[in-house]
């Protein structure tokens, strides 16, 4: 862990406005926080269900989203993930099991969507390193404004529309290799890239 | 402590959730005991995040939030911010407590296997375990298409360096290895498979836990 920087909290600065709404409806059940966040969220969770191909069921997948954020709230930590962020694994969560329950049965399935996609914060008992993960998300966005429109591109196929890099070369009709290579460039400026092997 | 990694692209291919339930299970696995993995897909999250937001809005229907609400309040009692129950490992679920104890198949000389592939239905991969007796060797082969294993228990080395518990390799075509199990317990790992190995040198004929 020494990579990361650990500061006490008072340096921390101020928490970003959705995730100090999404505490207040864990901790007191605040339905204005819930609607607030609700009408923030819901329209990029539609285009998000609408650009992963499942559009028949996006108002559905919003719903299911919405409702398991009210149900989990009361374990949302905002120094373990921003709002936005701990919303984004819940809605990938939620598309994965809407998928997986429309191919098969529960008995099927010994293993849950959630046994192999985790939210973060759930069962982790490591130190917080809440610096870290808040400054993650600003400098992300700092830098994707750098970044060259083909590697947003790349970026935005495989988390939007789910896509493999393996599809995506085939749908940009360009080699397996400069769709890697175009990611790897993407994640060295989001520092994703620290130690990579065989790389 | 793990010393190899899932690659970068294969951490945001997890991320993204675009992994197979294997391939998915088995970067879990390195995750619940990689701290540095695990705030390199913080990172990749918060990236989801900030794509999801930087993409067109689209307009939800109006009566949305009420039946959301409705849907809400109509959950049993205590269900809203219930205490989750203890949780078993993913690994616990799949296969029980003592992955020893399994009803492993002998293959040859010190390779058992046991092929997993039912429990993943639907997927075009295949899952096997393999166990290699403490001491044990492997015969030498290489793969077609791709391998990616995790270690479960005790660890192997091969000419690219010792493998842990919890570590993490992929290996392709261009890989010819012969594994060794080192340590006093026997190896076990996880694999799925994206087509069969084939063998090479003197051990050609054999049956190896790869050949169907
Ligand atoms: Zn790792």
């Amino acid at each position: 862990m020494s990579t990361l920087e650990q500061k006490p909290a008072s340096s921390e600065g101020r928490k970003d406005p959705w995730s100090q709404l999404l505490q207040k409806v864990g901790k007191n059940q605040d339905r204005a926080a819930y609607h607030a966040l609700f009408e923030h969220f819901a329209p990029q969770l539609k285009y998000y269900a609408m650009a992963n191909g499942m559009a028949s069921h996006a108002e559905e997948l919003v719903q299911e989203v919405f409702v398991s954020i009210w149900r989990r709230s009361c374990l949302y930590d905002w120094r373990k993930a921003a709002a936005s962020t701990w919303i984004f694994t819940i809605a990938r969560n939620q598309r994965i099991d809407m998928l997986r329950k429309m191919q098969r049965t529960s008995a099927e399935m010994p293993v849950e969507t959630e046994d192999l996609w985790q939210i973060p914060g759930d069962n982790e008992d490591e130190p917080v390193t809440s610096l870290h993960r808040l400054m993650s998300e600003r400098r992300i966005r700092e830098s994707l404004s750098h970044l060259p429109e083909e590697q947003i591109t790349v970026i935005a196929k495989v988390y939007m529309e789910n896509k493999s890099h393996q599809m995506v070369a085939n749908e940009l009709d360009i080699p397996l290799g400069t769709v890697k290579s175009r990611v790897r460039l993407a994640l060295n400026k989001l520092k994703v890239i620290l130690q990579d092997q065989n790389v | 402590m793990t010393r190899h990694h899932p690659d970068s692209l294969s951490l945001m291919e997890y991320s993204a959730g675009n992994l197979s339930e294997p391939h998915a299970l088995c970067i879990r696995l390195h995750l619940d005991e990689c701290p540095h993995c695990r705030s390199r897909v913080d990172t990749l999250d918060s990236l989801g995040a900030v794509m999801m937001e930087q993409q067109p809005k689209v307009t939800v229907s109006e009566s949305m939030f009420d039946s959301i609400l409705s849907m809400i309040d109509n959950e049993p009692a205590g269900a809203a911010n219930a205490a989750p129950a203890p949780r078993l490992s993913p690994l616990q679920k799949l296969l029980g407590d003592d992955i020893n104890k399994l009803p492993w198949k002998r293959q040859m000389g010190d390779v058992s296997v046991l092929d997993i592939t039912d429990r993943f239905p639907g997927q075009s991969e295949q899952v096997v375990l393999q166990k290699l007796a403490a001491g044990g060797k492997a015969p030498a082969h290489t793969h077609r298409g791709e391998e990616t294993t995790i270690v479960l228990q005790g660890a192997f080395a091969d000419q690219k360096g010792v493998f842990n518990q919890w570590d993490f390799v992929v290996l392709d075509d261009k890989d010819e290895h012969k594994p060794v199990a080192v340590g006093c317990e026997d190896c076990i790992t996880l694999s799925v498979l994206s087509a069969p190995v084939k063998l090479t040198g003197t051990f050609t004929r054999m049956l190896n836990p790869f050949i169907r």
